[in-house]
Parts: C-alpha cells; structure tokens; sequence
C-alpha cells in the first residue's frame, strides 16, 4: 500500500516529462531562397527596372504622383546616390534572400531571424523576443526596425523606422512614415512573402505585394560592392530633377506597351477589377496602338 | 502527506488529456475524420477583390501579342503565343480560353467562395462568369474541361515538439489545390498558352491583419509542352465583408 | 564620493531602458527631457525646444543649445543624469529663442578653468561655463531689446568672427564651423571629430521645410551651401548609412541619407521657385502653382514655420539682389 502511495504520488511528475519544447519556431525559414530564376511576375519591373510614368496599380496620391515626375534617373549619378541600398520592403522583391536564426544559447529560445539580401549585401533584424519598437526620435534605417511573432506556421512582421525610399525605382516614393507588414509563409520549398505597406504621406490605401522564392540546397548569395565614383562633371550640390510639367519621357511607357494613359497615372482605381470597365468604355483613355511582329 | 499525494495524482490524472494534446506524436485519433468542411482550419469562405498592384498590363489588359515577360515560354511556347489571333478565338466562339483555372484567378476579379457540400469547395469568379469546383474526396475523371478537375486537401500548421511535427489544425493552415484535366487555354490574356499536359498546384493560405483580411494564392504551373520550368506566383485578394462590386460579365477574347 | 563611471554608465542604462521604455510611446513632444546616447560621447537630448548636444567626458560637459527658458531646469537636471561631471562649454549654433533659452541656466551651471594673471583680475572669471558661438549670435542676443530674452548672463563669452573655432575637450577634437547666411547669418555646426557626430543646428530639421530666417540673415542659398558643406563632413559606413551621425536642430536622429534627403528636397523646391522667378512671375503667382505639393505631406506644416512662408523666404532669397541671387 505504501509503495503503491509513493507511485501515486511521483504520478504528478509525469505530464512535465511530456511538456513540448520550447517553441523556438513554428517553421524554418532557414537557408537560401532565390527569386532571380523565378522572375515569374512583374519581371520587367524587377529586373530591367520600371520605366518611367508606370504608375500602375498602385494607390498614390497626388503627392506621390507630382513627385516621381520630377524624378530623374540621373540623380543615380550623384555619388552619394550611387550605392543607396534597397529598402527592407523592397530588396527581397530584387533578388534573393538569406534566412537564419538567433537562438538564445541556454534556453533555446528565439531571439531573432535575420536575413542577408542579395541587393547590397545589407542585413535586417526581426526582433522576436517581444521588445518594443524604439522611441520616434531615434535613427530611421533603411531595413528599419522589426518585430515578428509566428501566426501558426507564418511568420508576422512589423516594421518602423524606415528612411525615406521607394515603392518603385522609377521615383515613386515611399515615405518614412510607413509601416510596414510582412508575412512570410512556407510551402516545402517554396515561400511567399506577402508585403503591404501602409504610407500616410503617399498612399490612400494599403499597398500590397507578393513575391516568391525557392529554396536553394546550394544557395550562396555573392558580395554585392559598390563605391561611389565621380561619373559626371556637375557643380557640388546640383540634383537632377525635372521642373514641372516639363517630363516628356512621362508618355513613352504608356504609348510603348499600348496602356491607357490615365491608367498608367495609377491611383487606387486602377487595383481593382472594376476598372476594366473603365477601359472598355474608354473612360481611362485611349492607347497607342502597339505594332507588334508579324508571327513566323 | 498521504493525502498529498492522492490530491496530486488526481490532479495529474485530470491534467492528462491537455498534455496529450500538446503531445509531440500528435493527439490521439478521436473517431472516424470529420468532412473538409468541419475540418477547415482556416475560413476561405466569403467575398474576395483581386488587388492589381502586380503584373498589371498582363492582367488588366491583354498585353500586345508576343509580350511574355516573365513567363519560361520553351521554343513552342513562344511560336504559339506568337500566333494568337483573339479574332479567330471569338469566330470560333471560344472566347474563354484566358479564364480557365490557370488564367481566371490571376484575372482582375471578384471571388465568392462558398461549400457545395461538405466536401466541395465551390469558387465563383465573377469575372467570365466561371466556377470551380474544388474536390476534397474522389479521383481526378472525366473529360478536360476549363476548369479541369480539382483535388484538394487541407494542410494544417506544423506542430512542434522533442520528437518530430505534428500537423496541428488548431493553428491555422492552408489548403493545397492540384489540378489536372486540363482543356488547353491561356496563362495570359495575350494568348499566352497552356497546354492540356499542365497540372497546376495552389496554395491558399488567409492572412489577417486588423485592418484588411487577404488571401494570397501560390499557384505553381508545370507544362512541360510549352514551358521549359516551372511557372511560379501569387496572387492576391482582399476580404469584402458583402458582395459589393460583385459584377459578373462574359468572358473577352482579349 | 560618487563613482562618476559608475553614475554614467547607470545612466546610460537608465537611457537605454528608458528609450526602450517608452516604445512606441517615445514621443518627442510629451514635455519630458528624452535622452538618446547617440554614439562615442555624445547624447542627444529631445524635449528642451531644439535639440540638444551634450558630449561628456573626464574633462566635464560641453552643451551643443540649451532649448528653451522654461524648460531649462529640466534640461540641467537631465544632462546631471548623464554626467555630474562641470559643465565647461555651451556652444550655440544660433540665437533662436529655442537654441538659447537655457543660456543663462545651462551656463551658470558649469564653470570655467580660469588661473594666473586672469583670476587675479577677473573675481569672476571662472563662473560660469564659457558660451562660444559666432560673433553674429553675440550680436543678436546683445541688440537693444533682444536683452529681455536673454539675459547678459546668457550672451556669449567666447564668441569667434573667422569661419571656425577649434577645441580639444573629453580626447577629441570639436570643430565649430560657422555658415553664412544659411538658416540665420550666425549658424555654426560643431563637429566631434573622434565620436563621429556633428550637430547641425536647423539647418537641418527633419521636421519642417528649412526654416530661413531672412530678416536674421539667412537664405536660401546659404542653406543650401552649408547643406552641402554637412554632406562633404560625413563619411559613412555603406552607401548613405552609419558612420557619422547628425543630430538636427529639431527631430530623429539622423544620418547621411536624411541629409541627403532635405538637401534633395530643398534643391528641388529652389529649382522651380527660381525657375518662376526667372521668368518674372509674382510671389502670389508662384504660391498658387503648389511647387511644393510632393513634399507638404513630409514637412508641409500650419504651425509655426508654414510651407506659405518657406515659398516666400525662398522666392525672397531668389529674387532679393542684395543678396546675390543666382
């Protein structure tokens, strides 16, 4: 009887024995993943480029608008311009990216994931040790700061602090009162990052982006230098840009790719089905016609 | 002391089921599998808006014929799409070729996801006025069709634990969407083309913010007649809470 | 006797936490002193009215503007926390109410190293820090009835007349660099060599359209060269990032590319007023063309320093030729 009391007793231990491991993560994200061999959507906005005026499908406004036409690709020139790296928001949607984590030596715990772009070789931090964001007054970055938490098995982030930068690299601007969110979910080896960027200065609604990457068992992402270098004569200080109303590249991208020009203006409209009808009855304007190549 | 212990041991033996559960072999079986749509781990019903902030001048519009930026067209993909003749489409009164399973949820559309039954999923895009019917029981049959035939499965949040990962519906999950039987039509409305050899995989997984719901849809695309990879993307769709804007229309040869 | 190591790095902690404290509830705005350890031995201090330089060492303090006179005992008793330290230097990058506020405060706080011949003269001569600025703030400050802002207590001691004054304070190098007629005729920005951070005054903000005081001096030519003079100071660590450090005269800490980003803007903005006042058109005429619509949502303000009066210092910069517009 008594040996059965001490067996009853010692009973209460067994359930800690079976607690699961600390949750470090609900999946891994860890490795390689590429998108360059995988340019499946918006191919030419990402790898060539935007051109300039391609305003499509994004909700600007007007501020936005008026700022990407003065923008002039020369200023890339400038050499405190030339090695400007990609944003947080925008980098992953350039190239590939690499995943690892930070686990607390001791307990296991996760502390962070941080991931390398391929753009610029920089470097961004997902605080997932539940730390606050940092004061307004302190630095903006251009990875800006991040908190994540897992939502089952997909990874939320947040981020604040960003500098000033850019929804497109043809001047559409993105401003450092965005936040921004990120979810990163995993199929096998595929991932998705969904993007929607919250900017009070530039957008009058959510801006959402998705991209994808496959991971790479060989995956290694390259150094990615750059130095500034004097490339045009030009006295200190000057910054290209084009006075209003004076950008006449604004029309070649809509007349090149047979697009109505007012839908090439972008604005919110144009992000949803609805504006079809716009099209059709002719209300977004009418396109250049596109001669294209008689087939072989 | 004695009766220290009994308390304990009870209280061990009513704590033991919700151990069980986080238990990192999985919880135990409890009856017979219960139907997809009780087994739901996530809700992808509802109204759903296509936001085109993506590929715009490939979806919006039909592209000029012969733009296939971004899409791994092989040789013979390339000659096909070259030949696109959206005037011998309408004369032959197949117009809907762009909106089949490939094209139609890539199209700017409106969606409205609802259960047929407790095992079929049942997707309307209001745009060309298509339905797809997504199967969570039976096998691929029948004739191709422009919608094919759709084979689905829920895929529950990994679990985790000392031992292994257990699905744990519980947290979330996505559903995983294979498509086969597919009559020949266009990844694009530019005639962009997919032959009747393509098995398309999605995934679907809902995302919730405070202020807006999304759907982002992966759709892999493998046709080995006219691509030389694999096609990857996403799309994706914001939640409406009725069906406002809900317009359905024909489809358009281009 | 207090371990000054001690109380400074339990202060810094005291910082760290509290910046991190404050999460997003760290509001510049919120009346408290908010302390920023920024890098090397610098601080910036947010709250006071501008911002606020504070560089410490075992030498003592050297205060970069003391904000404003009503919250002068709070910045006194937030610069204690960080180093009980004398403070022997105020430096004012120009005369502004909210950049000299402190002045007498801050000043008489501190002491100055004074010995020989000079003490035996002088009964007063080691009171008080010394309050080094360019000799146009001195000017400002002194100018009948501008003495009811700040006292004589509160003028500068040690003001300089050429383009620079030097010092070597807490095992670094301080150079204080004036620039003409920028946002006033007597701006300085004070450069810490070794810590890496220049403190710019409001030159540079990040939080309105550069403010240009004409009838204090400024231009809009002047903002734009001593822009571009910060810029040739900074190197930093990649592409515009790191490196040398900027604290503006009002809002986030900063570096090259926040500079970089006004210096952009401000450009831009003078570009097209100048090309309207090339072609003659009137002040009213240049208003109503909203030449500055892509950026009021990032500086625009109905406050005090409005984008109406930003276009009209500017259009008066450009079109005033006393003052050699290009």
């Amino acid at each position: 009887m008594e040996r059965f009391r001490r067996m009853a007793g010692l009973i209460w231990l067994f359930p800690i024995l079976l607690v699961p491991a600390p949750a470090a993560a609900q999946v891994n994200l860890d490795g390689s993943w590429g998108n360059l061999e995988i340019l499946h959507e918006d191919e030419p906005e990402r790898l060539p480029g935007p051109e300039l005026g391609d305003y499509l499908g994004v909700p600007i406004k007007n501020a936005a608008r008026y700022r990407a036409d003065a923008w002039d690709a020369s200023l890339l020139t400038v050499p405190e311009y030339q090695c400007r790296v990609h944003p947080s928001d925008y980098a992953p949607s350039f190239a590939g990216i690499r995943i690892w984590q930070e686990l607390d030596r001791d307990t296991q715990e996760l502390v962070a994931i941080h991931i390398h772009h391929l753009a610029y070789s920089t470097e961004r931090t997902i605080w997932m040790d539940g730390r606050p964001h940092p004061p307004d007054y302190a630095l903006h970055t251009a990875m800006g700061f991040s908190t994540g938490k897992w939502e089952g098995d997909v990874l939320a982030v947040t981020t604040t602090h960003l500098k000033e930068a850019w929804i497109r690299r043809n001047g559409l601007p993105r401003s450092d009162r965005a936040v921004v969110t990120e979810h990163f979910i995993r199929h096998g080896d595929n991932l998705t990052l969904m993007t929607v960027i919250r900017d009070p200065a530039y957008l009058t609604e959510p801006f959402i982006r998705t991209r994808d990457y496959v991971y790479q068992i060989a995956g290694r992402n390259g150094p990615y230098p750059c130095e500034s270098v004097e490339e045009i004569a030009r006295p200190e200080g000057a910054i290209p840009n084009h006075l209003p109303g004076t950008n006449t590249f604004l029309q070649e991208f809509a007349a090149h790719h047979g697009i109505p020009p007012k839908a090439a203006r972008g604005g919110a409209e144009t992000m949803y089905p609805e504006y079809q009808l716009k099209i059709r009855s002719g209300e977004a304007g009418t396109p250049v016609p596109v001669v294209t190549k008689a087939a072989k | 002391m004695k009766n220290r212990f009994i308390f304990l041991s009870w209280v061990a033996i009513g704590l033991a089921p919700s151990v069980f559960a986080q238990f990192p072999f999985g919880p135990p079986p409890a009856g017979p599998p219960k139907p997809a749509k009780a087994a739901a781990p996530i809700d992808l019903s509802g109204y759903w808006v296509s936001i085109v902030t993506e590929d715009w001048r490939f979806r919006m519009i039909a592209a000029p014929k012969g733009d296939s930026a971004g899409v791994p067209l092989n040789p013979e993909g390339q000659k096909v799409a070259a030949a696109w003749d959206p005037a011998k489409d309408e004369a032959s009164g197949d117009t809907c070729k762009a909106y089949g399973a490939v094209g139609v949820m890539r199209l700017p559309t409106r969606l409205h996801i609802t259960w047929q039954d407790d095992e079929t999923l049942k997707i309307e895009a209001d745009n060309g006025t298509q339905t797809r019917l997504l199967h969570f029981t039976g096998t691929p049959a029948g004739a191709l069709s422009r919608q094919g035939y759709s084979a689905a499965k829920w895929q529950g949040a990994v679990g985790v634990g000392y031992f292994g990962n257990a699905m744990d519906s519980a947290r979330g999950g996505s559903l995983q969407v294979t498509t086969t039987l597919l009559t020949p039509g266009y990844i694009r409305r530019n005639g962009i083309p997919y032959s009747d050899r393509t098995i398309v995989t999605e995934y679907l997984d809902v995302i919730n913010e405070a202020e807006a719901n999304w759907l982002v849809l992966k759709t892999i695309i493998d046709d080995p007649k006219y691509l030389y990879r694999t096609m990857i993307y996403s799309t994706h769709f914001r939640k409406q809470p009725d069906a406002s804007g809900w317009n359905p229309m024909p489809c358009y040869p281009k | 006797m207090r371990n000054p190591k001690l109380l400074r790095n339990c202060a810094l902690a005291c910082a760290l936490l509290t910046s991190a404290a404050y999460g997003q509830n760290g509001k510049a705005a919120d009346g408290d002193i908010h302390i920023l350890p920024v890098q090397g031995n610098v601080y910036m201090l947010v709250g006071a009215g501008g911002n606020v330089a504070v560089q410490t060492g075992k030498d003592g303090v050297l205060v970069v503007d003391t904000g404003l006179a009503q919250n002068a005992q709070k910045l006194l008793a937030a610069i204690k926390t960080i180093s009980d330290g004398p403070i022997r230097y105020v430096i004012n990058t120009h005369h502004h109410p909210d950049h000299v506020g402190g002045n007498v405060t801050i000043r008489m706080a501190g002491s100055t190293i004074a010995g020989a011949n000079v003490t035996g003269d002088l009964q007063d001569a080691a009171v008080g820090a010394l309050l080094i600025s360019h000799f146009n703030v001195f000017n400002r400050l002194s100018a009948p009835g501008a003495q009811a802002a700040v006292p004589p207590a509160g003028w500068p001691t040690s003001p300089f007349m050429t383009g620079q004054k030097k010092l070597w304070f807490n095992g670094e190098g301080v150079d204080i660099l004036h620039q003409a007629a920028a946002h006033t005729d007597g701006d300085s920005i004070v450069s810490f060599k070794r810590s890496d951070v220049i403190a710019t005054g409001d030159i540079f903000t990040t939080t309105d359209y550069p403010i240009i005081d004409l009838q204090g001096g400024g231009s809009i030519q002047g903002t734009i060269a001593a822009l571009n003079k910060i810029i040739s100071m900074i190197i930093p660590v990649f592409g515009q990032e790191g490196g040398t450090l900027v604290i503006p005269g009002h809002g986030r800490l900063c570096d090259l590319g926040d500079v970089v980003n006004f210096r952009e803007m401000t450009v831009i903005i003078r570009d097209r007023i100048e090309d309207m006042v090339k072609k003659g058109m009137t002040l009213e005429q240049v208003k109503a063309a909203q030449l500055t619509q892509d950026y009021d949502p990032l500086y625009g303000s109905t406050g005090f320093w409005t984008t109406d009066k930003f276009v009209e210092a500017v259009y008066k910069s450009l079109s005033d030729k006393k003052s050699g517009a290009k």
